[in-house]
C-alpha cells in the first residue's frame, strides 16, 4: 500500500511569505521572536489566536524554517504530573538543541486544556514561562476563556484572521497546478465557500475528491459535501481520532461529531486495521473497544447512561492511544466494509431467513437453530442428492430461488426434479 | 393429482418422526409418567421444561398437547420462541389476544409454549411472570429452557420443574436404526454409534446427521464424518490459522464470510473457535490453548450478554495474531 502524504502537509508553507494573507500578525510575530534571537524577548511567549485552519500553526513552521530553528512541540497532558513539568522546564531553561541550534517551543491548542479544567496544567506552562530560555509560542482558537486569563496577560497576543474565500481558491489553485489536476473554478470557489475560512479542511477536501475521482468538478464537490454528514463526518472523526495527541482531543473526536456512537463504533471497528498494522497495537486497539462494547450493553440491560462516559473513554483515548508511538498518519476515505457486505449480501441473507421461517415452525424450533442446526445439513442433501432435495424441497414447498440458494452448483438438476414431481 | 404429490414428497426426518403422543416417546420414563397424570386430571400447573438440546423438551411439550386436546391441539396452543420474538412487548400483545380467544370443550385452559425462555433478560422474565399471574385462569404456560438457573427465582417457584436428562447411547442409537430401517437405507452400526458420538446426546442433530448421510448413499462411519465436516465450515479452523500466522485482515474476512454467507451468529462462531483450538491441527504449544480458551470463554459470555458480534470476535482474532507474534520471536 503506497503510503500517500496529506496534502497538508505536503504543501506547507516553507517561508513566511508562502503564509497566505495574515500580514498584521506575521508583523507581530517577526518582531517578537527577532525580539529573542537579539536577547531581549519583548514578551516570553506567544499566543496566536484565530479560527481552525487559518494558518497559526504553518506560521511558526514556516518562520522556524527561515530562521533556522527547530520547532519542538509538547504534548499539553505532559503538564499533568509534576515530575514531567519539572523535566520539561528543565529542559527548557537549560538544555541546548542538539544541533546547536535554536528552537522555539510550540504547545498547540492551549485551549483544550482549560477545556479539561486542569488548573495544573496552567500552573506548568506559567512556570514554564519563567524559567525558559527559548520562545514558546502557543496557539488556540478561543483564547477568551477565563482560566486562560493568566496565560494572555504572560504572552504577546496575536490574532488571526478568518481566510476570506479569496484566500483559500487562490492556495487550492496552487496546488491543483502542482499536482496537475483538472479543476473547475466554481468548484473550488464551491469548496472555498462550505469550508468557511478553514484551508485545512479545504485542503483535505480536495484531496479527498482529487484522489476519490482523479478531478474535481462542482457536482463532485456537491456530492461530497451531500454525505458529508451521512458518511464522510465519520471519517473526519477517525483522523481525528487516530491522530490525537491528547486525551480530550481524542474524546472529542468520539463526542462532538454529528454520529451516532453506535454507528461511531462500527467505523472504528472497521478501521482499527487501517491505522494499526502492528499486531500489539492491533490487539490492544481492539481490546479497547471491546471493553466499549461491554459497557454499551450493560447500558443497555440496566439502563444507567452513567457509563456511556466509560464507553467514550474505551473507544476513543482506548482506541487512540493503543499505538507505541505517535505518528501522524493520512489515510484514503473507505466506508465500513461490514456495511457493503450486508448490502452485497442482503438477498442471500434474505432468502435464508425465508427457509428458517418456513422450517421453524414445522421442526417445532427457532429459527436461529434452524439456521445453525439444520441448513448446514440440508445444504450436504441439496448438493449431494438433488432427486431426493427436490422431493424435500416439495415437502416444504420451497421457492425456486430457495432451490437454488441451497443446492449452488446443482441448483439446476434439483430444480429440474422439482419440476417433474411438481406436475 | 394431490395424492401423488404427497407420495413425491419428502420431509426432513426430525418432523418426519418426532413423536405424536406421550406414549411414542420412548426415553425421559419418569417424566412422561407424570405428565400422562396432568392428561387423566385434564388440569397441569405452569411447567419448567430444562435440559439440553435435543432431549426432547419440546416434543414432550406437543405431545402432551396433543393429548389433552387431540389432533387440533396446535389452534388451543400459542407457540412463541424467545429468541425469534421481538421483547416482551410483542410476546405480552401475542399472549393478550390468544387468551381472548375461546377454549376447549372439556379443557378449561389453553396452552402458551414459550421456547427457548431462558434468552430472555432478567426484567423481560419479570414481565413474563406478571403475565402469567394475570392470565392464570384461563392459561398454562410451559416454559422451556436449557440452563434452568438463567430463569429467574419467581417464575421457577410457579412451575413444576421438569429435568430432562442427557439421552442414553442405547436410545439414540435404537431410535436411529429404528428410523433407518423405515426408511429401508443400509447402514453400518459402527456409523450410528459415531453419530451418536459427535451429536452428544442432541437428538435432532442425530437425526440431522443421518439423515444428509443417507443422502450420500450408504451409511458408514465414513460417510459419517465427511457429513460433519461439511456441516462445519472449513472456514472456522482456516480463520484461526490465519490469525496465529498473523494475518489478522485475512482472518477477519474469513469471519466476515462465516457470519455473512453461512449466517452462523458470534456464540456459534466461539463455541466452534472453542472445539477447534484443542484440535491436533492447530499447532500451538498447550499452555497457549488454555489461555486462548479461557479468552474464548470470556468471548462468549460477552456475547451471552448481548456484546456485539463482530467487535467481540476482531478483538478476538487481534489477541491471536498478538499471540502468534510472540510465538514467532
Amino acid at each position: 500500500m503506497p503510503r500517500k502524504i496529506p496534502w497538508i502537509i505536503k504543501y506547507r508553507p516553507k517561508k513566511i511569505a508562502d503564509v497566505i494573507n495574515q500580514d498584521s500578525a506575521k508583523k507581530q510575530f517577526i518582531q517578537w521572536l527577532e525580539s529573542w534571537l537579539k536577547g531581549k524577548p519583548l514578551k516570553k511567549a506567544a499566543l496566536l489566536y484565530g479560527p481552525a485552519g487559518c494558518g497559526k500553526t504553518s506560521l511558526v513552521e514556516a518562520a522556524a524554517n527561515e530562521y533556522k530553528l527547530e520547532v519542538v512541540e509538547m504534548n499539553a497532558s505532559d503538564f499533568r504530573r509534576k515530575q514531567d513539568i519539572e523535566r520539561i522546564a528543565k529542559v527548557a531553561a537549560t538544555m541546548r538543541s542538539l544541533f546547536a541550534r535554536g528552537k522555539i517551543t510550540l504547545l498547540d491548542e492551549v485551549d483544550g486544556i482549560s477545556g479539561t479544567a486542569d488548573r495544573g496544567a496552567i500552573d506548568a506552562i506559567l512556570h514554564l514561562l519563567e524559567v525558559t530560555r527559548y520562545p514558546i509560542v502557543m496557539t488556540a482558537n478561543d483564547p477568551w476563556n477565563q482560566k486562560l486569563k493568566p496565560l494572555r496577560d504572560a504572552s504577546l497576543m496575536i490574532a488571526f484572521k478568518r481566510l476570506s474565500e479569496r484566500d483559500v481558491i487562490l492556495v487550492l489553485k496552487r496546488i491543483c497546478q502542482a499536482e496537475r489536476l483538472e479543476c473547475e473554478d466554481n468548484a473550488l470557489r464551491e469548496i472555498a465557500r462550505r469550508s468557511e475560512g478553514d484551508l485545512r479542511s479545504a485542503i483535505n477536501d480536495l484531496q479527498a475528491i482529487a484522489e476519490g475521482y482523479g478531478k474535481v468538478t462542482i457536482t463532485l464537490v456537491r456530492e461530497l459535501s451531500a454525505y458529508r454528514y451521512r458518511e464522510y463526518a465519520p471519517f473526519e472523526a477517525l483522523q481525528k481520532l487516530f491522530n490525537a495527541k491528547y486525551i480530550w482531543q481524542a474524546k472529542a473526536a468520539i463526542t462532538q461529531t454529528n454520529i451516532d456512537y453506535e454507528t461511531m463504533m462500527i467505523w472504528v471497528n472497521e478501521h482499527i486495521p487501517t491505522y494499526y498494522d502492528d499486531p500489539e497495537e492491533l490487539a490492544r486497539a481492539f481490546d479497547a473497544l471491546s471493553r466499549a462494547d461491554v459497557y454499551m450493553g450493560r447500558i443497555r440491560k440496566s439502563g444507567s447512561w452513567d457509563l456511556l462516559s466509560y464507553v467514550f473513554d474505551m473507544m476513543g483515548p482506548g482506541v487512540a492511544f493503543a499505538r507505541r508511538i505517535y505518528k501522524y498518519k493520512w489515510k484514503i476515505f473507505r466506508s465500513p466494509k461490514r456495511l457493503q457486505l450486508l448490502a452485497q449480501t442482503k438477498r442471500s441473507r434474505e432468502v435464508r431467513e425465508g427457509i428458517a421461517r418456513a422450517l421453524a415452525p414445522r421442526l417445532l424450533t427457532s429459527k436461529a437453530t434452524v439456521k445453525r442446526d439444520v441448513i448446514p445439513f440440508l445444504k450436504i442433501i441439496f448438493t449431494n442428492n438433488p432427486k431426493y432435495a427436490a422431493k424435500i424441497a416439495l415437502g416444504y414447498e420451497l421457492t425456486e430461488e430457495m432451490i437454488k440458494w441451497l443446492a449452488g452448483p446443482k441448483a439446476s438438476q434439483v430444480l429440474a426434479y422439482y419440476k417433474k414431481y411438481k406436475r | 393429482m394431490s395424492s401423488s404429490r404427497e407420495v413425491l414428497a419428502e420431509l426432513l426426518w426430525a418432523e418426519k418422526y418426532r413423536p405424536r403422543t406421550l406414549d411414542e416417546i420412548v426415553n425421559q420414563e419418569e417424566i412422561v409418567s407424570r405428565l400422562k397424570k396432568f392428561v387423566e386430571e385434564k388440569n397441569m400447573p405452569h411447567l419448567l421444561f430444562a435440559g439440553p438440546p435435543g432431549t426432547g423438551k419440546t416434543t414432550a411439550a406437543h405431545c402432551l398437547a396433543h393429548d389433552l386436546y387431540g389432533e387440533n391441539y396446535r389452534q388451543y396452543m400459542l407457540e412463541l420462541n424467545a429468541s425469534d420474538e421481538r421483547g416482551i412487548d410483542v410476546i405480552r400483545s401475542k399472549v393478550k389476544e390468544f387468551a381472548r380467544t375461546r377454549v376447549a370443550a372439556n379443557i378449561p385452559f389453553k396452552i402458551v409454549l414459550l421456547d427457548e425462555a431462558d434468552n430472555m433478560t432478567a426484567d423481560a422474565q419479570q414481565a413474563l411472570r406478571r403475565l402469567m399471574e394475570m392470565y392464570t385462569a384461563t392459561t398454562r404456560f410451559i416454559l422451556i429452557a436449557n440452563y434452568p438457573s438463567k430463569i429467574i427465582e419467581p417464575i421457577q417457584s410457579r412451575c413444576a420443574v421438569f429435568r430432562f436428562t442427557p439421552l442414553k447411547k442405547e436410545d439414540v442409537v435404537s431410535r436411529l436404526k429404528w428410523i433407518a430401517d423405515q426408511e429401508k437405507v443400509e447402514y453400518d452400526l459402527e456409523a450410528l454409534e459415531a453419530i451418536y458420538e459427535l451429536s452428544e446426546g442432541d437428538m435432532r442433530r442425530a437425526i440431522n446427521i443421518l439423515q444428509a448421510a443417507a443422502a450420500l448413499g450408504k451409511i458408514t462411519v465414513e460417510s459419517v464424518y465427511k457429513v460433519v465436516g461439511l456441516a462445519h465450515p472449513r472456514e472456522i479452523r482456516q480463520m484461526i490459522q490465519l490469525a496465529l500466522a498473523g494475518n489478522f485482515n485475512e482472518a477477519r474476512d474469513k469471519l466476515r464470510e462465516l457470519m455473512i454467507n453461512y449466517g452462523l451468529s458470534g456464540l456459534d462462531v466461539i463455541k466452534q473457535v472453542h472445539r477447534e483450538i484443542f484440535s491436533q491441527d492447530i499447532k500451538l504449544p498447550d499452555e497457549y490453548k488454555i489461555i486462548i480458551a479461557d479468552l474464548a470463554g470470556e468471548i462468549q459470555f460477552r456475547l451471552v450478554e448481548g456484546a456485539d458480534d463482530e467487535i467481540q470476535l476482531n478483538a478476538f482474532l487481534a489477541r491471536l495474531a498478538f499471540i502468534g507474534k510472540k510465538l514467532k520471536s
